[in-house]
C-alpha cells in the first residue's frame, strides 16, 4: 500500500467551511486562502531599476514605490517597505521558475508555506477591522490598492485592498503562519456580533 | 503620540520602538580612550524641549528613522530614514 502525503494548508485545524456568530445574513465573509505563492523580495543596494525592469518582463508588474499593491494576471506585488515586495502569485505552478529568475536581483525568499491569507469582505467588514486595526480604512483613507503593514492584536500584518467584489470593499490580510490560529480567534471573536461566513479556497493543483 | 513615518504615514508610537538619542557616534574602538568610551556608552543628556532621537519601526516597515521631537509637547519637528545619512551611520 502506498502512503500519499498531502500538504496541510495555512488554515487547516484552524477554521472550516461554515458560520461564526449571530445567524442570518452575514455581516463579514472570510475565505481563507490556500495554495499561493508567496515570497519575499529585497532589491539588491542601488538595484531596484534593474528588479523593477525584470518585473516589468515577468509577470509583467510594476514595482510600486509606496504602500500599494499592483496586479497582472495570477500574480500581485505588494510593497513590504523600501526596497523590499511581497510577490503573490495565485498558484504554485511556475512559481519557483518565477523566483529563480529574480534571485540574481533580489534577496529572495520563498514564504508560500510561511504565511497564511485571509481575503476578509462584507458590509461590516470595517466595523470588525476597527476593533483591533490601528489604521483608517475609510474608503477616501484607504482606496483600493493600497497597501500597509501594520499589527493588530500584537500580530504583525500585511493587509492591501483589492478591487471591489459583490461583498463590496475587499481586504487581504496576510500574517505569518504560527500566528494564523491567534489572529483567527481574535477576528472570530470581533466578526461574532455580526455573523461571519467562512469558506476556505480550494487547494489548487500543482505545487511549482 | 502617532508618528508619522516617511514611509508608512502617521502611526501610533506603539508599532515603534524607541533606542535612544540620534547623535552620539561610536568612537573607534581600538584607539578611543576610556572616558570617551564612558561618554559614548553613559552619558546622555536629557533635554526639555527640542532632541533628536532614534525610533524603529518595528510593526510597519522596518525602517530606522530619525526624529526631531519636543519632549515636553511631543510634538514631531523633522522626521528622516537614517539610511539617508550615508554608511556607517549610527544604528
Amino acid at each position: 500500500m502506498t502512503r500519499t502525503w498531502t500538504p496541510l494548508g495555512a488554515w487547516a485545524g484552524i477554521l472550516a467551511d461554515g458560520h461564526v456568530g449571530t445567524a442570518g445574513a452575514p455581516g463579514v465573509i472570510a475565505l481563507a486562502r490556500d495554495g499561493l505563492g508567496v515570497a519575499t523580495l529585497i532589491a539588491a543596494e542601488g538595484g531596484e531599476a534593474a528588479l523593477a525592469a525584470a518585473l516589468a518582463k515577468r509577470p509583467g508588474l510594476d514595482l510600486p514605490s509606496s504602500p500599494a499593491v499592483a496586479h497582472a494576471g495570477a500574480h500581485s506585488l505588494v510593497w513590504a517597505g523600501p526596497g523590499q515586495w511581497l510577490l503573490v502569485a495565485g498558484h504554485r505552478a511556475g512559481f519557483p521558475e518565477t523566483l529563480a529568475a529574480l534571485s540574481c536581483l533580489a534577496a529572495v525568499s520563498d514564504q508560500s508555506d510561511g504565511r497564511a491569507v485571509l481575503r476578509l469582505s462584507g458590509s461590516k467588514i470595517r466595523e470588525t477591522l476597527a476593533k483591533g486595526c490601528m489604521l483608517d480604512l475609510h474608503p477616501s483613507a484607504f482606496p483600493v490598492g493600497m497597501a500597509a503593514l501594520t499589527a493588530i492584536a500584537h500580530i504583525g500584518v500585511h493587509l492591501w485592498r483589492g478591487d471591489d467584489g459583490p461583498d463590496g470593499a475587499v481586504f487581504e490580510m496576510m500574517v505569518p503562519r504560527s500566528l494564523a490560529g491567534s489572529f483567527w480567534s481574535w477576528f472570530a471573536a470581533s466578526a461574532a456580533e455580526f455573523g461571519c461566513a467562512v469558506s476556505v479556497a480550494e487547494m489548487t493543483a500543482g505545487r511549482g | 503620540m502617532r508618528i508619522p513615518c516617511p514611509h508608512c504615514g502617521a502611526r501610533d508610537a506603539q508599532e515603534f520602538s524607541y533606542l535612544g538619542a540620534a547623535d552620539p557616534q561610536r568612537p573607534d574602538g581600538l584607539d578611543a580612550t576610556e572616558a570617551a568610551m564612558l561618554d559614548y556608552v553613559y552619558q546622555r543628556d536629557n533635554p526639555a524641549g527640542r532632541h533628536r532621537e532614534l525610533w524603529y519601526h518595528g510593526a510597519g516597515c522596518h525602517a530606522w528613522l530619525t526624529v526631531t521631537r519636543d519632549t515636553r509637547t511631543h510634538a514631531i519637528e523633522s522626521i528622516e530614514p537614517v539610511r539617508r545619512r550615508g554608511a556607517g551611520a549610527a544604528a
